[in-house]
């Protein structure tokens, strides 16, 4: 047998232990590439040029996209906007940005150490906003404040009473809150957490 | 033969130097790249090989790998630059 075999099929485990302690997905994806192309290489090194192909074709085109499209999908916070507020969603890093620019930037700061992309999603009136947070198609809501608080949201403890944020930033999610309570710097918008399962038995 | 064999020792070590770049991760276009570098050389190694072993089944697998490697990359390429601009 020819030496060089195992130094090549060496690489396999080295390739996939990079895979396995990879902590970011999107990196993970891509490494997920290179130990398909390694893969493929020690299958046609150790004799079977039909499983190389096979490993090539489906195992880093097919799985690649298919885990790109699961990873896109699945890792966004949605936050739900009033559509009158979106006045200029595209310069977020323009020095006279609105305070909802601000905002996101901030949650975009925030939730990036998690992998989370923030996917900002209109709609047009209070109520619309309000309904989609209760169906649970949104995992938050960012709206001008009203003035009236709600008996069941926590408001943020060291928010200054002096100068009320402009925003109000409403999650249903209590790792979300948690996150954001803790990290988000922002003054620009005041945190609160809704428990759903309250709300359900008040409509 | 035995200069081919040293050949494809040095393609193994060379392999080494996009897999380290592949590990420190900071930037994913870095990482994106050392992938297309190990694809690349993966296929020529596979190459190789079909020359030393004189097999023309594994040098046809090696083309084709060489060729869909690009259009894989091309595609994830795709994705991630639609990612950034989100």
């Amino acid at each position: 047998m020819d030496s060089y075999i195992y130094t090549i099929t060496a690489l396999l485990p080295l390739a996939a232990a990079m895979l396995v302690f990879q902590v970011n997905p999107y990196h993970a994806l891509v490494i997920r590439g290179v130990l398909g192309a390694i893969a493929a290489l020690v299958y046609t090194v150790l004799g079977a040029p039909d499983v190389a192909l096979t490993e090539a074709l489906v195992g880093t085109l097919l799985a690649i996209t298919l885990y790109a499209v699961a990873v896109r999908s699945s890792l966004v916070f949605r936050l739900g906007v009033l559509k009158d507020d979106l006045s200029h969603p595209q310069d977020l890093t323009a020095p006279d940005a609105t305070p909802l620019q601000q905002v996101v930037q901030a949650l975009n700061t925030v939730f990036k150490d998690y992998y989370l992309r923030v996917e900002l999603v209109p709609y047009f009136d209070r109520e619309e906003l309000s309904q989609a947070l209760i169906d649970k198609e949104i995992h938050a809501t960012c709206e001008r404040g009203s003035g009236a608080d709600d008996e069941e949201a926590i408001s943020r403890p060291n928010a200054p009473d002096s100068c009320p944020p402009p925003y109000r930033t409403t999650t249903r999610l209590r790792r979300l809150y948690d996150i954001m309570n803790s990290e988000l710097l922002s003054p620009v918008t005041q945190l609160s957490y809704v428990d759903l399962s309250t709300v359900g038995e008040m409509h | 033969m035995s200069f081919l064999n040293l050949a494809l020792m040095a393609m193994v070590v060379a392999l080494l130097i996009p897999l380290y770049e592949a590990w420190r991760d900071e930037d994913i276009w870095q990482t994106m790249l050392s992938l297309s570098s190990i694809s690349s050389k993966a296929a020529v190694m596979i190459l190789l090989v079909s020359v030393l072993r004189d097999d023309w089944m594994i040098g046809v697998v090696g083309v084709i790998i060489l060729s869909v490697g690009n259009a894989g990359f091309m595609l994830l390429a795709h994705i991630l630059k639609r990612l950034g601009d989100a």
